[in-house]
C-alpha cells in the first residue's frame, strides 16, 4: 500500500481535510480530491502559469508546491476571490469586460496573477504589466486584453 | 432581417447580431466556473497514463512489466501484446476500410514518441510510478528523422494539388525581372493550453466520453466504429475545450485506449496526456519548404509563378502541408505552376494548425512578392496593388467579395505606410534599426450542413441547442444574439446548450467553418420558431391577438404586438401563457429538403457534405493585410515587433468585441511562429527535443505589443446565411512574412527560414 498523509488544509477561508500520498501536488490536490477544478493544470512543470493560486496572498505555482507545503497556510483560488454575494471581483469584472481571454483555460491563472501582480505594485504601466503578466501564457492569444484590463483594474484599486 | 452596424458597446443593440455584446459564458470563465474534460466529478475512475516509444523506427520486441505489476495500485497494463479487439474507424471523409483491426498500441513502431503501453492504476501518481518500471525491448530499423534527413529523398508528388495556366516557364524566361528565392518552416505546435485527454465511462454497452472536442459528433463516430457500437450508444461532452486551434477535432490512440481500459476494467477512467506526450501524440504544422520563382515586366507587372513545395508526412499517411494553397488567388498573373510533395519521415502524422496550407503558402508568397518590390525599387504596397487579381485565375471565377484592396489601403493608411524611406537599413531609432513589412492572408470560405433545436419555455426563455462547440470563438454569444434578434428580447433571456453529440449536429469548428454554418440553422430554426408562435398568436382563441385583423406581429424591446399598432401589446411568458403553452419547439437543419437520416448522419459525422470556395458561381475568402514594424538591435540581432495594424475583410462581424480577440490571437500566433516557434528533431533518434512549454516557445505577454485590427469588410450573403466569411484562421496567415519583410527593411538581411532567430542576423 502507498502510504498516504493526512492534511488539513486553509483554502478559500474554509477548512479541507484529506489523506493524499505525500507526493501528490497542491494542484492535484484541488483538481482531483477537493473537486475545486477552477485552478487548471496547463503543462505540470511550472512553464505556463495556468495552476497559479496564492499561498499567504502570494503567486505560487500549484503544480510545483506539494500539497504537504501548505499546511497552516492560507491557500486562495480562482474560486474564491469573488465577493460572497457573488458579485466578481474587479479583475473578473474587467477581463469580462475587456474580453481578455477566449477559451478560458488560462484565464484562472491569469486573473491570480492579476490580483497579486497589481498587490505587488507591479501594475504601474503597460510595459510593467506586461513583464509581470509573463509567467502566465495564453495560446488563444490574449495579452492585449488582459493588459487592458488588468490597468482597468489596478486604476480602479 | 435588419443588418446591424457595429455600435459600441453599451448600446442596447449589443446583443443584436453584429453587436458588441461581451462573451456570454465570460462569467463561467473567469470565476473557475466552466467545467472542461477532465473536471467532472466521476465515482470510482481509475487514472491512465502513457508510455511513448524511445525509437523512431522498428518493432517491440518485448514489454516486461512484472515490476509494474506488483506496483502499489496497479489495475491494468496494456502492450502491444494485448489485442483490443478494436476496428478500425472511418477517416474524415467517412471512407472505411473492411475488417481491419485497429491497433493503438501498436508493435511496429513508426515514431519517437508513439504510445505503446498504457498503465491504469487508482491514482495518477501511482500510474506515472508504475510506468517507470516498465522495460521495453526494440528492434530497431533504419529510420528517416525528418525532411532535412539526406535519407528524406524527394518525397512523391500530391497530383492533387498540381495547379497550373498559362505557360509559366516560358513566361518566366521571357520576363525582364526575375526572382528567386526558397523558404522554409519548421514543425510547429498548437500548445493548446488544455492538454489532451478525457475521462471515459460505460454503462453496459453505453459510452460516455468527456474529451475536448472541436467536432462532438464527428468523434463519436469514431468510438462507435471502434467499439462496433451503434453511434447512438455513443455521447460525447465538451461544452468548454481549452483551445484547440486544429488538434482536437478527431479522437485519437489514446482515446480508443482509455475507452478500451475502462471497459475492461469495468469502471470510469481518466487519461491525462502529459504536456511533453502532447507533442507527439497528434501532429503539429508539417515542415515545409519551397521553391518561388517569380517573373516581371520592368514596371512590375507579374508574369509568372513558378511554384516547388514539400511539406513533411508521416510513413503511414499522406498529409500534405499545402504550400501552394494562397500561391495562386492573392495575385493576378496569366501564367502559373505549382507542385506539392510530401516527403515521409518517421515523425506523427502532421494535422491542421490554424491556417493550414494558407499558412506557409502565404510566408512564400508575401515574402517573394517584396523580394520582387526591392529588386525593382518598387513600393512593396504599390506593388501588391499593381498586381491585383480582379478575379479568382485559378478557378475563373468572380470573387464573391474581395476587400483585399481597401483592406491594403485603409490599413497602410491607420499604419502610416506613406511615412516609410524605401532604402533598407534607412529608418533607425538609436542603436535600433526600424523596419516596416507587409503581409497578405487569405482562408477559403467553406460550409457545412448544420442543424439547430429552438425552444421558446413557458416562462419566456428560449433555448438554442446545438452540437456546435465553443473553444473560445464565441459560439454561446453570436448563438444567443442570433436568437435574441429574432424574438426582440435581450441576451440574458437566451440559454444556449452546446458540446454534446447528443445535440443536434454542426459543422465543426474548423476551418473557419463553423460561424456561418450553425448560424445559418439557428437563423433558420428560430424564424420557424416565431412564425408558429405568430401563427398560434393569430388563431388561437385564447390569444389576446387575435382579433386583431393583423397578419404579422413584431417583436422587439421584448414585447410582442401588431405592427403600427397602438393595442396590446404581450411578453414572450405573457403570449405563452395565454396561449397555454409550456414549450414549442422547432429542430431545423440547412441540408436539402428530404435528405435522408442516413445523410443526416453523414452530414454530422464526416466532411462528405462540406462546400469548398469554388463549389458555387463564385469564388470566396477572406482577406487580410498586415502592417509589421520591427526593431533590431543592431549588436545583438534581437527583434521586437513593435506594432503592427491589421485589416481584414471578414465580411459581416457578428460580434466585433468577439472577433477582434480572434484576429488579435491570429496575429499573436503569427509573431510566434515569426520569431519563436520551431520543433526542433534531433537528427539522430527522430525525437522531439524541446517538447516542452519551456523550450517549444510560444509568444508571452512581454512580447507582445499593441495590435491595431480594423475590418474593411462588407456582408457577403453569398458565403453565409448572415453574411459572415471565416474569422479564425485567416488571423495569422501573412504575418509572418510580414515581419520577415520588416527584419528585411530593417536589417538588409533576407531571412527565409523561420523562425527569424539573433543567430541569423549577425
Ligand atoms: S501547470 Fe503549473 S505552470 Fe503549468
Ligand atoms: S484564453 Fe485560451 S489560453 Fe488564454
Amino acid at each position: 500500500m502507498t502510504r498516504t498523509i493526512h492534511l488539513s488544509l486553509d483554502i478559500n477561508g474554509g477548512r479541507y481535510d484529506l489523506d493524499v500520498e505525500p507526493r501528490v501536488t497542491l494542484l492535484d490536490a484541488l483538481r482531483e480530491h477537493l473537486a475545486l477544478t477552477g485552478t487548471k493544470k496547463g503543462c505540470d512543470q511550472g512553464q505556463c502559469g495556468a495552476c497559479t493560486c496564492h499561498v499567504d496572498g502570494k503567486r505560487v505555482l500549484s503544480c510545483l508546491t506539494l500539497a504537504a507545503q501548505v499546511e497552516g497556510r492560507q491557500v486562495t483560488t480562482i474560486e474564491g476571490i469573488a465577493a460572497e454575494n457573488g458579485e466578481l471581483h474587479p479583475v473578473q469584472a474587467a477581463f469580462v469586460e475587456h474580453d481578455a481571454f477566449q477559451c478560458g483555460y488560462c484565464t484562472p491563472g491569469q486573473i491570480m496573477s492579476a490580483v497579486a501582480c497589481i498587490r505587488e505594485g507591479h501594475a504601474g504601466s503597460d510595459e510593467e504589466i506586461r513583464e509581470y503578466m509573463s509567467g502566465n501564457l495564453c495560446r488563444c492569444g490574449a495579452y492585449n486584453n488582459i493588459v487592458a484590463a488588468v490597468r482597468e483594474a489596478a486604476e480602479m484599486a | 432581417m435588419t443588418i446591424m452596424e457595429p455600435r459600441k458597446h453599451g448600446d442596447a443593440s449589443d446583443g443584436m447580431v453584429g453587436g458588441r455584446q461581451t462573451r456570454f459564458e465570460g462569467n463561467l470563465k473567469v470565476t473557475g466556473g466552466a467545467t472542461y474534460a477532465l473536471e467532472y466529478p466521476i465515482e470510482g475512475v481509475a487514472h491512465a497514463v502513457l508510455l511513448q516509444s524511445t525509437i523512431p523506427a522498428g518493432r517491440v520486441t518485448s514489454v516486461d512489466t512484472s515490476k509494474a505489476k506488483a506496483a502499489p495500485g496497479v489495475l491494468l497494463i496494456l502492450t502491444p501484446d494485448d489485442d483490443l479487439g478494436l476496428m478500425t474507424a472511418s477517416d474524415w471523409y467517412g471512407n472505411r476500410p473492411e475488417n481491419q483491426p485497429y491497433h493503438p498500441l501498436p508493435r511496429e513502431v513508426s515514431f519517437n514518441g508513439q504510445s505503446i503501453v498504457a498503465v491504469i492504476a487508482e491514482s495518477r501518481e501511482q500510474a506515472l510510478e508504475a510506468a517507470k518500471l516498465i522495460c521495453v525491448t526494440y528492434a530497431q530499423t533504419p529510420a528517416v528523422a525528418s525532411i532535412d534527413d539526406p535519407k528524406a529523398g524527394e518525397g512523391k508528388v500530391m497530383g492533387n494539388l498540381t495547379i497550373g495556366w498559362g505557360d509559366a516557364e516560358a513566361a518566366l524566361a521571357a520576363a525582364p525581372i526575375r526572382i528567386e528565392g526558397e523558404y522554409s518552416t519548421p514543425r510547429e505546435y498548437h500548445v493548446a493550453m488544455e492538454p489532451h485527454g478525457l475521462t471515459v465511462k460505460w454503462d453496459g454497452d453505453q459510452l460516455t466520453v468527456w474529451e475536448p472536442s472541436q467536432w462532438s459528433h464527428g468523434m463519436a463516430r469514431s468510438y462507435s466504429e471502434w467499439f462496433g457500437i451503434p453511434y447512438e450508444n455513443v455521447r460525447l461532452i465538451s461544452p468548454f475545450i481549452g483551445g484547440g486551434f486544429g488538434s482536437k477535432g478527431a479522437a485519437l490512440a489514446y482515446s480508443a485506449v482509455a475507452a478500451f481500459a475502462a471497459k475492461k476494467l469495468g469502471r470510469p477512467v481518466k487519461l491525462a496526456v502529459t504536456r511533453p506526450q502532447n507533442f507527439t501524440s497528434y501532429g503539429g504544422r508539417a515542415a515545409t519548404r519551397q521553391k518561388i520563382k517569380l517573373g516581371a515586366t520592368e514596371d512590375g507587372v507579374l508574369q509568372a509563378i513558378v511554384h516547388r513545395g514539400a511539406s513533411e508526412t508521416s510513413t503511414y499517411m499522406d498529409y500534405p502541408e499545402q504550400t501552394g494553397a494562397a500561391t495562386p488567388i492573392l495575385y493576378k498573373v496569366e501564367n502559373f505552376s505549382s507542385q506539392h510533395r510530401v516527403v515521409p519521415v518517421n515523425t506523427v502524422t502532421p494535422g491542421a494548425l490554424r491556417g493550414p496550407g494558407k499558412n506557409p503558402s502565404a510566408f512564400g508568397i508575401e515574402s517573394a512578392m517584396e523580394e520582387l518590390a526591392y529588386k525593382l525599387g518598387m513600393d512593396p504596397l504599390e506593388l501588391r496593388l499593381k498586381n491585383y487579381a480582379d478575379h479568382d485565375y485559378q478557378s475563373g471565377k468572380p470573387w464573391s467579395t474581395r476587400r483585399l484592396r481597401e483592406a491594403l489601403t485603409e490599413g497602410a493608411a491607420a499604419f502610416g505606410w506613406s511615412k516609410r524611406s524605401h532604402e533598407p537599413r534607412s529608418m533607425r531609432d538609436g542603436n535600433q534599426l526600424v523596419g516596416w513589412g507587409i503581409g497578405c492572408g487569405t482562408f477559403p470560405v467553406i460550409q457545412a450542413p448544420s442543424e439547430a433545436m429552438i425552444r421558446i419555455l413557458g416562462n419566456g426563455r428560449v433555448e438554442v441547442v446545438s452540437g456546435a462547440i465553443d473553444m473560445g470563438q464565441g459560439t454561446y454569444t453570436i448563438l444567443a444574439q442570433t436568437v435574441a434578434e429574432v424574438f426582440g428580447i435581450p441576451v440574458d433571456q437566451v440559454e444556449v446548450h452546446l458540446g454534446d453529440s447528443r445535440l443536434p449536429g454542426s459543422a465543426i469548428a474548423g476551418g473557419s467553418m463553423l460561424a456561418g454554418s450553425i448560424l445559418g440553422a439557428v437563423h433558420k430554426a428560430a424564424t420557424a420558431a416565431r412564425d408558429e408562435l405568430i401563427g398560434l398568436a393569430l388563431s388561437d382563441e385564447k390569444s389576446p391577438l387575435r382579433d386583431t385583423g393583423a397578419n404579422t406581429l413584431t417583436f422587439s424591446g421584448g414585447r410582442i404586438a401588431v405592427p403600427r399598432d397602438q393595442g396590446p401589446s404581450l411578453s414572450l411568458p405573457e403570449l405563452m401563457a395565454a396561449l397555454g403553452r409550456d414549450e414549442i419547439e422547432t429542430r431545423r437543419n440547412t441540408l436539402p429538403d428530404g435528405a435522408t437520416p442516413q445523410e443526416h448522419h453523414q452530414a454530422w459525422t464526416t466532411m462528405a457534405k462540406v462546400q469548398g470556395p469554388t463549389m458555387g458561381e463564385f469564388s470566396m475568402h477572406s482577406w487580410c493585410a498586415h502592417f509589421a514594424e520591427v526593431r533590431v538591435d543592431e549588436d545583438f540581432g534581437t527583434v521586437r515587433v513593435s506594432r503592427i495594424v491589421s485589416a481584414f475583410d471578414c465580411g459581416r462581424l457578428y460580434n466585433p468585441r468577439l472577433v477582434e480577440s480572434q484576429w488579435r490571437g491570429g496575429i499573436i500566433m503569427g509573431i510566434g511562429q515569426a520569431l519563436l516557434e520551431e520543433g526542433l528533431v534531433d537528427q539522430r533518434n527522430g525525437r522531439t527535443v524541446n517538447n516542452n512549454m519551456g523550450d517549444y516557445l510560444v509568444p508571452t505577454n512581454a512580447d507582445v505589443s499593441d495590435i491595431q485590427v480594423i475590418s474593411v469588410g462588407i456582408p457577403d450573403y453569398g458565403a453565409s446565411a448572415l453574411g459572415g466569411k471565416g474569422v479564425g484562421e485567416v488571423g495569422i496567415v501573412g504575418v509572418a512574412p510580414a515581419i520577415a519583410n520588416a527584419v528585411f527593411h530593417a536589417t538588409g538581411k533576407r531571412v527565409r527560414d523561420l523562425p527569424i532567430t539573433l543567430e541569423k542576423l549577425i
